[in-house]
């Protein structure tokens, strides 16, 4: 095989094709797996503040005494904070020009770190979300329940205690490791298989 | 239209066929193919203000497009056809002008085994590209563009023979 003979019958190639109008620069939709996240990511946000605005109706739904009350404005006021920081630095990620003129390498190790921190930042806050949702409910068994709730935990040992904490921890964790993968980790896995081929020697 | 459309589609016109060779290169099937030509075109309007006349503008296009070939996400998981090329061609009756289109129909359909970085390396050579010049576009050192360019040729041709072709 003579490559020399290729390169100049590629070369001699001209392939004819429509030109290219002002209509194809109109196209909104990417497929870059950056694009990709990008929209998931906004999706989230549409869905994240459906949840607040949700969670808000929450007292008057469940009728919270005036002291169940003050403790569920704290953990809103907390989530609303950790979901209004997430959401700043989305919203930094998402309005940064990404530069597709660096060289390859460098190109790519951006997309795949700032994709990675995107998803890593996107697991804390799905973890402090549900952490705190978590702390809230205990809270609320404790004063609202605490007839009911002594009775039940009377009869528990606390070994049997930790262990279901130990439990609903791993149940949390493998939860949000499963939906951010589902979620992102297919694009995550696409960039690094490009890293790992330009890296190889 | 606006003076700056006008200007780079001027531009992306002279140099379409750079687009059309790498779609062909990075996708098998015509649909795929106008799907990644039409992402290219796009990045490329996305990244034209980056564009300063520094470097050639080919050379800047280079960049982009294979960058967005790269990390191109298929639209959804169409299988690629990697049916041998020979069942269709009647090799003895084909005139010189045809012997040439099936020749690099059988490279584009030979490139199809390659991996991402394999095919930009192969992209870059044909395009007579010189090792530094391949180096400095892929982000990697000279002489690991030569090594992977070397592998990458021989790899092609084993592709090629074993595909019961010979050029």
């Amino acid at each position: 095989m003579n490559f020399e003979d290729i390169k100049n019958e590629w070369n001699a190639e001209n392939p004819e094709g429509d030109s290219i109008s002002t209509d194809m620069l109109k196209i909104k939709q990417a497929h870059t797996p950056i694009d990709k996240i990008r929209r998931k990511m906004k999706h989230e946000f549409f869905y994240q503040m459906f949840f607040l605005v949700f969670m808000a109706l929450i007292p008057s739904i469940f009728g919270f005494s005036a002291l169940m009350n003050k403790i569920f404005l704290m953990a809103y006021a907390i989530i609303c904070g950790f979901t209004a920081y997430y959401f700043f630095k989305f919203y930094a990620f998402y309005k940064i020009a990404y530069d597709m003129s660096m060289d390859t390498r460098k190109n790519i190790l951006w997309f795949y770190y700032e994709m990675k921190l995107n998803i890593e930042l996107y697991k804390a806050l799905t973890y402090i979300v549900a952490f705190i949702s978590f702390g809230f409910l205990t809270a609320y068994v404790f004063i609202e329940k605490a007839t009911i709730f002594s009775r039940i935990l009377s009869n528990l040992s606390p070994i049997y205690i930790l262990l279901n904490c130990f439990v609903t921890i791993l149940i949390i964790g493998a939860i949000t490791e499963l939906w951010a993968w589902s979620y992102y980790g297919k694009y995550l896995k696409q960039v690094k298989k490009v890293v790992d081929e330009l890296d190889y020697e | 239209m606006k003076e700056t459309e006008k200007i780079f589609l001027s531009l992306i016109n002279q140099h379409k066929a750079i687009i059309h060779k790498l779609s062909k290169m990075y996708m098998n099937g015509a649909e795929e193919q106008r799907d990644l030509f039409q992402e290219i075109v796009l990045q490329l309007w996305k990244a034209y203000p980056t564009f300063k006349g520094k470097a050639k503008f080919t050379t800047w296009m280079y960049r982009v497009s294979l960058n967005t070939a790269l990390i191109y996400f298929k639209k959804d998981n169409r299988k690629v056809d990697k049916t041998p090329l020979d069942e269709n061609i009647d090799i003895a009756d084909v005139s010189d002008s045809a012997d040439k289109e099936e020749k690099l129909a059988y490279l584009y359909t030979a490139v199809q085994e390659l991996n991402v970085i394999e095919k930009a390396l192969v992209f870059l050579f044909l395009e007579n590209q010189s090792h530094r010049e391949i180096a400095e576009n892929l982000g990697i050192s000279e002489v690991n563009a030569r090594v992977k360019l070397n592998r990458t040729k021989e790899k092609l041709q084993f592709i090629i023979k074993k595909n019961g072709y010979e050029f």
